[in-house]
């Protein structure tokens, strides 16, 4: 399941010859430099070495990873990836609110139905007709914050009598996110490495005109992918609102792009094809160890802003170069 | 490295020619809408609204020419959104001391991220999706640091008074200026070999190269323009505002994207131009004045606007005819085998 990027460039380079070549040399240096800077940090940042820390780090890995390692499937069938899964994690947090004066289990149950059909919607439009998967997740978008200011005018808190504390309880340590960010990881990476759906999957991302040729059910692969990704969405979705208390559209906050950096940054191919969730999980830790130095470090928001931007660069970059010479090779 | 992973399906001549008028048409219907508002609700539109529309246009109608044209290229630009915040912030720090040198280094840099942006998309012959997005969050970084995650005041509200002074009563210095780059690359587009150069690499990639066109060079020309368009619409609108704000959100995207479709630029690539763009940008921007006649709260405009999108895009997509013809075709069933004992 780990498969990392420093693996896959072991692995390139050894298939290429002995002595690696520029771009792999230069991944090296890439993820030598980001393990130095984790080691660094590690050192002399006050607060870093402790168990509370690590426990904030993958808290704060837990509601991008379980998005991303959804995601991922959108981009293994080489659709690319959502431009509103933020705006699909505020809807569906409010439409969980809103439904919990029916009880707990039927707000739960219509909060994955409405991320998983959202995210279906866009996957038929797109597997079907083949539509640009990127201008129908920015018109998605704009439909649904146009359904939140709708529905939604101010904050929305749940009703009285109405418990979700136990969203954001802590068992050994670690809050419930961090368990279901887990078991959402396990199942899904079972499910696309030893399914024939994971199988047909991969062919579709690597090549889209074969696997038409080839009689794949090109449609379903694409609406399962995104159903998959956004029953996702709904489940971090249901966690944020136990940890917020209250939603907004302003829980959509940084998420779309932190879920597309984490897959980016854990070296899945964006035209789909070559990736892996353990990749993704691996991404997603990543961002929140460097996030989290940068914070302790007194970096503002912009700062750690402008890092992940630049991390995601030189990972797409550098990782496009090895592959080019693993295939030249 | 066509924006749309799959080899498309070219249109037929019908629907191309449906295409290249569909702008005009849109935009006609939207004039209709206009004029024939104080029958249908009483009220009515003045030229201030024509104004008003036309200063959206000029700020976002920028950015819509940014991407449109890295669309007509094959490729797709979220590097706007990163322009468009940054650009404006340096122009107004700047621009506290010298209004001219704020702008002049904010177009710089802008021209400096769209040729990093086209080296690396066509040198390296890199998808520009992730490579724009990684720009994105990276100039978005930039701009919340620089300004401290708060919107900066621009202190001279002279050059905004007079960018935004009414000509002519509906146009002002901002959206003549917009009208200018508009009609500069309509003009070089047109009338040099760079248009149909650019239509040629989005159109398809390696017979453009084997035929001799300098596809690196296209693209990389392309991003620039692309960048620096999107930065004098958001340069304008900070100097306008007397403000920069440190976090855009993505609406100059969301409203670029469906302009660009709206004006008739294909999502497959090598279809599409400037006059077609400024008119998908102007019937996009007349539709968001008439919410305000008509005070809709934003929420309609967004639900409005993403079903436009949506719409446009499946009317595009490559294979809506194929699976058209698909349904409309009755299925024969295959004759059944032969039975052993028939045999």
């Amino acid at each position: 399941m780990s498969e990392t990027i420093s693996s896959a460039a072991s692995r390139v380079a050894l298939r290429a010859s002995g002595k690696p070549k520029p771009a792999t040399f230069a991944m090296y240096v890439f993820v030598g430099l980001v393990a130095a800077l984790v080691i660094v940090g590690a050192f002399t940042t006050q607060g870093f070495l402790t168990a509370g820390n690590f426990r904030a780090i993958i808290t704060s890995a837990a509601f991008v990873g379980i998005m991303a390692v959804g995601a991922t499937l959108i981009m293994l069938g080489g659709s690319l990836f959502s431009i509103s899964l933020g705006l699909t994690t505020a809807l569906t947090s409010i439409i969980f609110m809103y439904a919990l004066s029916l009880g707990i289990v039927p707000a739960m149950l219509a909060a994955l139905l409405a991320g998983t059909l959202i995210f279906m919607v866009q996957g038929a439009i797109i597997g079907a007709i083949g539509a640009n998967p990127i201008i129908v997740t920015i018109g998605a978008g704009a439909i649904q914050d146009g359904l939140i200011g709708w529905i939604s005018p101010g904050d929305v808190v749940p009703p009285p009598g109405v418990d979700i504390d136990f969203l954001a309880r802590t068992y050994f340590n670690l809050p419930v996110s961090v368990y279901v960010f887990i078991a959402v990881a396990i199942v899904t990476d079972l499910r696309v490495r030893r399914s024939q759906f994971g199988r047909e999957l991969y062919m579709l991302g690597e090549n889209p005109r074969a696997a038409r040729a080839a009689g794949l059910p090109v449609e379903r692969l694409t609406i399962t992918a995104f159903a998959v990704s956004g029953c996702c969405v709904a489940i971090a979705a249901i966690l944020i609102a136990g940890f917020a208390k209250n939603v907004n559209l302003q829980v959509q906050g940084t998420y779309t792009f932190d879920v597309i950096a984490a897959i980016l940054v854990g070296g899945n191919a964006v035209t789909g094809g070559r990736g892996s969730v353990g990749r993704t999980v691996v991404g997603a830790l990543v961002i929140a160890t460097i996030s989290d130095i940068l914070l302790l470090l007194g970096a503002s928001t912009g700062m750690q802003t402008l890092v992940k931007g630049l991390i995601v660069l030189v990972v797409v970059v550098l990782l496009h170069l090895t592959q080019r010479e693993g295939r030249a090779s | 490295m066509s924006i749309s992973g799959d080899a498309p399906a070219r249109p037929t001549p019908i629907s191309r020619r449906i295409q290249t008028v569909m702008p005009y048409v849109l935009l006609a219907v939207m004039v209709g809408v206009l004029l024939a508002l104080p029958l249908l609700t009483g009220q009515s539109a003045t030229a201030f609204n024509v104004y008003d529309a036309l200063q959206l246009w000029s700020a976002y109608g920028l950015v819509t020419l940014g991407v449109g044209l890295t669309m007509i290229a094959g490729e797709f630009d979220f590097g706007v959104l990163g322009v468009f915040a940054f650009c404006p912030m340096i122009a107004v720090k700047i621009g506290e001391y010298d209004a001219t040198l704020g702008l002049a280094l904010a177009l710089g840099f802008a021209a400096l991220i769209g040729f990093l942006q086209g080296v690396i998309v066509a040198k390296l012959r890199l998808h520009s999706m992730p490579v724009t997005l990684g720009f994105y969050i990276a100039l978005l970084g930039a701009t919340m640091t620089i300004g401290h995650s708060q919107s900066v005041s621009f202190s001279n509200f002279d050059l905004g008074t007079a960018l935004d002074a009414q000509k002519l009563q509906i146009l002002s210095w901002r959206s003549l200026i917009a009208i200018a780059a508009f009609a500069g690359i309509y003009l070089v587009m047109r009338f040099t070999p760079l248009g149909r150069d650019i239509r040629a690499v989005g159109g398809d990639r390696r017979a453009s190269r084997m035929v001799g066109v300098e596809v690196d060079r296209v693209l990389i020309l392309v991003f620039v323009v692309s960048a620096v368009c999107s930065a004098l619409g958001g340069i304008m609108q900070a100097y306008s505002f007397a403000t920069a704000l440190s976090d855009p959100g993505q609406m100059p995207l969301k409203y670029g994207v469906t302009a660009a479709i709206l004006g008739g630029v294909s999502l497959v690539g090598g279809i599409g131009g400037a006059l077609g763009i400024a008119v998908g940008a102007l019937t996009l921007s007349l539709l968001q004045e008439l919410f305000s006649i008509l005070a809709a709260p934003t929420w309609v405009s967004n639900l409005i606007t993403g079903v436009l999108l949506v719409l446009a895009t499946i009317a595009a997509a490559p294979d809506l005819s194929a699976r058209w013809q698909s349904l409309r075709t009755p299925r024969v069933l295959p004759a059944s085998p032969p039975t052993p004992a028939a045999e």
